[in-house]
């Protein structure tokens, strides 16, 4: 009898872990700020998608084991990124809430891996309502005294709501693609971007923009004092090995200005600009791929 | 752009057979073995037909609940039950769950492809 998909998950190489870097913007050099570790479903199948993948989670009420396998999966492959930059984690707040002990698996599990617990954000998913919320406040504290920050995911939308700001006291907003996707053409959106900065201002909180898909929103995100962008028009989620054959991390340091992209010029490490030909088959594909992405966004601005 | 079928059988030989059938004739087939697996991929692709059992031990629910399932979500996908029991009762209510089509099993594929393409509205893919 053919195994659930569930059971499959759970074993070891069905959950890819891929590595997005969050960008700090800065004019016209720009900086690698953090990386989100993102996981996708089994390669080739309908649940590689990672929306689809986690729905199908949230259905079987399965995240705290899923969360546990995706934690483990991310921290082996982590191992060989720069120990520089810091690396964010997806965790539901069910995981939070439903299992007291999450916080030492998250400290057993980091070590295991020799990776340093203050290089961690757990950024915390909250696709339903959080049940027992003393519960998930206790692996929050756990996590945070131990050097880890926190992030709230999927902010505006669903659950991640004020309630949770004020209980989680979030060091960052993840602001959901939603709100920053044509922003630079709609007021209204701008209107809640601004808003978000605002609260998250006054709470001491960073926000950071996901899903930019234009030169004008990153550039309205600049006006709005939004200085953290995640988007695949700079870089999408890509394997630990790829990523780092894109050379982004090699200095942290990247062009990929408003003049740069305009241009049709792909985003160039610092430093690293002068190494034509000398990159290997992959690190050049990967560049490549990278470079395509940054000039697409070029062209949906004219 | 071709037909997409969804089959939930928890007989895994018997639904990868007919994937691989339905396959080489145009449609685009996906297996599901469990409720939530279906529920999943019929929240995320639209499925022109969707071909279940009725009686599914080994997943621990009926197809009946799939089709509930379905009918909430969607009233276009055309839904044919396949199932080796043909008690009267079973069929009265599937039928009265808007099931498109009661089939008994095992049914010559030739059957089950003819069935499928008359609820697409078209012979094949």
């Amino acid at each position: 009898m053919k195994k659930s998909l569930l059971t499959t998950l759970a074993e070891p190489g069905h959950l890819q872990p891929r590595f997005q870097p969050i960008f700090r913007l800065n004019g016209r050099v720009n900086q690698v700020h953090s990386i989100e570790a993102l996981v996708r479903g089994p390669l080739g199948t309908n649940f590689e998608r990672a929306d689809i993948l986690f729905d199908y989670v949230r259905r079987k009420h399965a995240e705290p084991l899923v969360d546990r396998v995706c934690l483990s999966n991310i921290c082996g492959a982590a191992v060989g990124l720069p120990s520089n930059f810091r690396l964010n984690v997806n965790v539901h707040a069910s995981t939070l809430g439903q299992n007291p002990e999450f916080a030492a698996f998250f400290q057993k599990e980091t070590a295991k891996h020799g990776l340093a617990l203050h290089r961690f954000t757990v950024e915390i998913v909250e696709h339903s309502p959080t049940r027992n919320i003393p519960a998930m406040l206790h692996n929050i504290a756990a996590l945070r005294e131990s050097g880890v920050r926190i992030a709230l995911d999927d902010v505006g939308l669903g659950q991640s709501n004020y309630r949770m700001m004020l209980d989680c006291h979030p060091d960052y907003f993840k602001l959901d693609a939603y709100f920053v996707q044509g922003l630079c053409v709609d007021p209204k959106r701008r209107a809640v971007v601004e808003s978000v900065a605002t609260l998250a201002d006054a709470l001491g909180s960073s926000v950071i923009a996901e899903g930019a898909e234009s030169l004008g929103d990153l550039g309205a995100l600049e006006q709005l004092g939004v200085e953290l962008v995640q988007a695949n028009v700079l870089c999408p989620a890509l394997p630990a090995q790829e990523l780092l054959a894109t050379g982004l991390l090699q200095s942290g340091l990247v062009e990929f200005d408003t003049a740069l992209l305009a241009s049709g010029v792909s985003g160039q490490p610092k430093g690293n600009k002068k190494s034509n030909g000398k990159h290997s088959q992959p690190q050049q594909e990967a560049k490549e791929a990278a470079g395509k992405v940054l000039t697409l966004s070029a062209a949906q601005t004219m | 752009m071709s037909d997409r079928i969804l089959i939930l059988d928890d007989d895994e030989q018997l639904a990868y057979a007919y994937k691989e059938h339905f396959s080489a004739l145009g449609y685009r087939v996906d297996c599901a073995q469990e409720l939530e697996e279906a529920q999943t991929l019929l929240a995320h692709f639209p499925y022109s037909v969707a071909i279940t059992d009725l009686r599914l031990n080994k997943l621990g629910f009926g197809g009946l609940e799939l089709v509930k399932h379905i009918r909430e979500m969607s009233l276009r996908t055309r839904i044919i039950v396949l199932t080796g029991y043909g008690w009267p009762e079973l069929k009265s209510e599937a039928l009265s769950q808007q099931v498109d089509a009661f089939v008994r099993k095992p049914t010559p594929l030739a059957d089950l492809v003819h069935l499928i393409g008359q609820l697409t509205g078209g012979a094949q893919a």
